[in-house]
């Protein structure tokens, strides 16, 4: 995995992103150990500290607790949590911005609708 | 445990002030990147740190002692940098043996596997390498070495861009596998930023800040768009740089704890938003000149 460091993301950002990603694919499954620090900060070419923040952003959210002395685990409920999440916050501050996109270039809403439509149909195709 | 304590320190030569009062303190275990303009005191600095030259006045403890003429400080620091030199009568290979017993943590097996990676020629004299093999040696000794305090003064000067990553790595894997307080000085803060926790911006000798990584990269925004209403927004608030762009559009740079709360607004304004890079903001910060280069040429 390759991080954007020219992204408006921090990095810190990026690699908790990429752990909710993982847990989302289920190559870390629930009550499963998630990388430490020090194996983060060896995978990505980072400093551990920034590793750890990313950590952080998980476990403040529960989607990661700590063991003591064992290190990080999933949460049970991680991928449900990662999902309501990303419909809710993420794809709602995407669809704002498609809408401010879309009012800048004066495509009407059902020219909008009819793009997201064509887009989806050609997902379904290639699938 | 701060390893680095300095206060006040200064350091002229003769009647030029290469350090002014500068005063910080590097915690035990820590990356931290030493940066600034050509000029602005680096090496003076850290020679100070390792010893090899005496402060004119102000205090500066490294492991709780004074640096200079200190053997515990000479026994658990290395000073890297590209003007290091050795005697002609030793092959490369001579030199890593030879080094060896100088220090305590000296992993014989990594500096091998590191020479042989680069492909050296184990019967080259030193002094023949070209300069960016010569850098590549240099920190085969910085990371092998494993000095509780270890100083690299730009240690990849002259290599090419293969050999920085795999410097960086091998460092990176090193520390994280063998912790110590580690001080590089660079001209290339893009690429060892993601190394770093700390940054020390140091400017005409004196200290601009000291603060981790994470919080230098959030600590400015770029705004461009519509120089009105750009202004609008940045006014009577401190411009870090400022850029026309085209006719009537504006680019500025100003401390995004400024404007935090108006993202959404500026956003809606038509405006767009853009990080500054670390590299870029220290630029900012140590101008000493109002405006860029381009400014020279559209004179007159």
């Amino acid at each position: 995995m390759i991080l954007n460091t020219d992204s408006m993301k921090p990095i810190y950002v990026q690699i908790a992103e990429w752990l909710e990603g993982e847990i989302l694919s289920e190559n870390i499954k629930a009550e499963e150990r998630i990388y430490s620090q020090y194996q983060l900060a060896e995978m990505f070419t980072i400093n551990p500290a920034t590793a750890s923040k990313g950590l952080n952003i998980l476990a403040d959210q529960a989607i990661v607790y700590k063991k003591r002395g064992l290190g990080m685990f999933v949460s049970p409920n991680a991928k449900q949590f990662i999902l309501s999440k990303r419909r809710g916050q993420i794809l709602g501050q995407m669809i704002k911005e498609l809408v401010m996109e879309a009012n800048r270039l004066d495509v009407s809403e059902s020219e909008l609708n009819k793009m997201i439509e064509n887009v989806r149909k050609e997902n379904e195709e290639e699938t | 445990m701060g390893v680095i304590q300095c206060e006040d320190l200064t350091k002229f030569y003769g009647k030029i002030k290469a350090i002014d009062h500068l005063s910080f303190k590097i915690e035990e275990n820590k990356i931290t990147g030493l940066i600034g303009r050509n000029g602005s005191g680096k090496t003076t600095l850290l020679k100070m740190i390792a010893g090899y030259l005496k402060p004119t006045s102000g205090e500066l403890n490294v492991f709780s002692g004074k640096p200079f003429n200190s053997l515990a400080v000479s026994a658990n620091s290395i000073f890297i940098d590209d003007t290091m030199t050795f005697p002609d009568s030793l092959t490369l290979s001579d030199i890593l043996t030879e080094v060896a017993p100088f220090y305590a943590n000296w992993n014989s097996s990594l500096a091998n596997g590191l020479f042989d990676y680069y492909s050296f020629n184990p019967q080259q004299p030193h002094s023949n390498l070209s300069k960016g093999t010569k850098s590549t040696f240099n920190s085969i000794l910085g990371i092998a070495s494993r000095c509780p305090l270890t100083i690299l003064d730009e240690p990849t000067t002259g290599m090419d861009s293969a050999v920085r990553k795999d410097f960086y790595r091998a460092l990176l894997k090193d520390y994280l596998e063998y912790p110590r307080t580690i001080i590089i000085s660079s001209h290339l803060l893009s690429e060892i930023e993601e190394l770093l926790e700390d940054i020390l911006l140091i400017n005409q000798g004196a200290k601009c800040l000291h603060l981790s990584v994470m919080e230098l990269k959030e600590l400015a925004v770029g705004i461009r768009g519509n120089a009105q209403v750009v202004l609008s927004f940045v006014e009577g608030k401190e411009i870090l740089y400022q850029e026309d762009f085209t006719k009537g559009s504006l680019y500025v740079v100003i401390r995004r704890n400024l404007i935090e709360q108006q993202f959404e607004l500026i956003k809606q304004s038509g405006l767009e938003l853009f990080p500054v890079s670390t590299d870029d903001l220290c630029i900012y910060l140590t101008a000493n000149t109002k405006g860029g280069i381009g400014d020279v040429f559209s004179r007159g």
